[in-house]
């Protein structure tokens, strides 16, 4: 099939705020393909929130110029038959950028999380700063998620870091908000909406998290 | 006048180790009990078993509460029924707040009630005339629950949750553990504005100074899972002087 493709291009010192909504109700795969260059000093903030369906992403991120920055994150939500799937590569080319990568998983039914994160920074990037975290949250005994954080770097004078974690809902959590009387299915979802909050406040426009926040949260109840 | 909770012979294990060996406890309407004794003696046991938390297993006994079996509800069904437990470590939920909690909590509670769940306005007036019981500061209902709290704060949480929800019957698990006497007081001023003659308090306490603010009408000594004394709140005194060693002999 074929993929989705999409250029973003940032000139010197421009900057962008950008949020992609996918919701892919249908069993067909979704393959999208994100090229993405910035130039000297521009600055960009890409939110991707996938709510359902069978999703392929790939994003490749070149920074091209000094003091570039990119601000990465994803929210992904794959429910019951469903896969999505997360391929970043962030290539540092030039010294002084810095890139960050936040992608959040929250997995029910027997649904399918994957990530598979690379940060490059090539020999003589020096002042890279580069951060990369994907955390996922199994909601259900079925529910999987694999994640392939990678750092390749060639130069020496860095700060990068990556993190990755599989985890379930906390049940000391779990009891407490129940022992208030919220019942199981509803603590359930607030402990969800707490994990998938850090990713919508990247969302700088307030009436967007709020409306994103809403679909994100139908979609948990409903999963 | 009946027993607003009745406890029978109760037993409860974590793994293979029995932790509760026969408790037998009944408290009535209008009462605050105290459950004092040494560390490890199943007090925090008790408290959880009663609340619901499922790390325990009763292996022997029963609970009564308000004419129901107390075994056999959820957690949630028990808060329904008001049964309040003041965690001795309140947990911290990050990225829920505190206000969006209560709001969540007292509106199930409502809903389960038959009652419409309450305007924007009114749960916040309600929430703000309850933080001034434990003298919190309306700061607090934005953070997360418990997250960064100090020791004082998270305990002051608990009776302000504890203000919301007017529950029938509180189980105070060592509340005062860790609070200097500001907080002390504070926490004991909450308990005794809500003590009314249809509710009850079990206050669970390592200390006599507690019982100083909180007057109990009875206190309850536990020791390795049983009950080994029960008497008047004149007993916390003698075991502020004397300690347990001697009522752990008499029941030997």
């Amino acid at each position: 099939m074929k993929a989705n493709k999409q250029q973003i291009s940032l000139g010197p010192g421009e900057r962008r705020e950008l949020v992609f909504v996918q919701d892919q109700p249908d069993a067909a795969v979704l393959e999208a393909e994100w090229d993405i260059s910035l130039e000297e000093g521009a600055s960009l903030s890409l939110v991707f929130v996938s709510l359902r369906g069978s999703i392929r992403n790939r994003i490749s991120v070149s920074l091209n110029g000094e003091h570039a920055s990119c601000d990465l994150s994803g929210l992904y939500l794959p429910g019951d038959a469903e896969e999505i799937d997360f391929s970043v590569r962030m290539i540092h080319r030039v010294p002084a950028c810095s890139s960050t990568q936040l992608f959040k998983s929250v997995v029910s039914g027997n649904g399918v999380a994957r990530f598979d994160g690379l940060i490059q920074v090539v020999p003589d990037a020096q002042k890279t700063e580069a951060y990369q975290a994907n955390h996922n949250l199994l909601a259900s005994d079925a529910a999987r998620a694999f994640t392939r954080p990678q750092l390749e770097i060639y130069a020496d004078d860095v700060k990068c870091s990556h993190g990755a974690t599989i985890g379930r809902l906390n049940p000391d959590e779990l009891f407490y908000l129940r022992s208030r009387g919220i019942p199981l299915a509803e603590a359930q979802l607030l402990q969800q909406m707490a994990f998938t909050g850090e990713v919508l406040a990247k969302i700088a426009s307030p009436e967007m998290r709020e409306k994103v926040l809403s679909q994100v949260e139908a979609r948990l109840r409903n999963a | 006048m009946n027993n607003l909770l009745t406890i029978k012979n109760l037993h409860a294990s974590v793994g293979e180790k029995e932790i509760l060996r026969g408790i037998d406890l009944s408290i009535r309407a209008g009462e605050i009990h105290a459950i004092m004794g040494p560390n490890g003696s199943g007090k925090s046991t008790l408290s959880a078993v009663l609340a619901g938390r499922d790390t325990f297993t009763v292996t022997e006994g029963s609970v009564t509460y308000d004419g129901q079996d107390l075994l056999a509800m959820s957690p949630e069904e028990r808060s329904w029924a008001g049964l309040f437990l003041g965690f001795q470590y309140p947990v911290e939920i990050p990225g829920v707040s505190n206000v969006n909690f209560m709001k969540a909590a007292v509106n199930e509670q409502r809903k389960q009630r038959g009652l419409e769940p309450l305007s924007a306005a009114a749960f916040l007036k309600l929430m703000r005339e309850k933080m001034a019981y434990v003298e919190m500061d309306s700061s607090f209902s934005s953070r997360g629950v418990n997250v960064g709290f100090s020791g004082g704060e998270k305990k002051r949480n608990e009776i302000f949750q504890m203000a919301m929800l007017e529950p029938r019957l509180a189980i105070l698990d060592e509340t005062d553990s860790g609070l200097d006497v500001d907080a002390l007081r504070i926490v004991a001023t909450g308990v005794n504005r809500l003590k009314r003659p249809d509710n009850a308090f079990i206050v669970i306490t390592h200390y006599q100074r507690l019982l100083d603010y909180i007057v109990p009408d009875v206190i309850h000594v536990l020791y390795k899972g049983r009950i080994i004394k029960t008497a008047g709140r004149e007993l916390a005194l003698e075991i502020e002087q004397k300690g347990y060693d001697w009522i752990i002999n008499e029941s030997e």
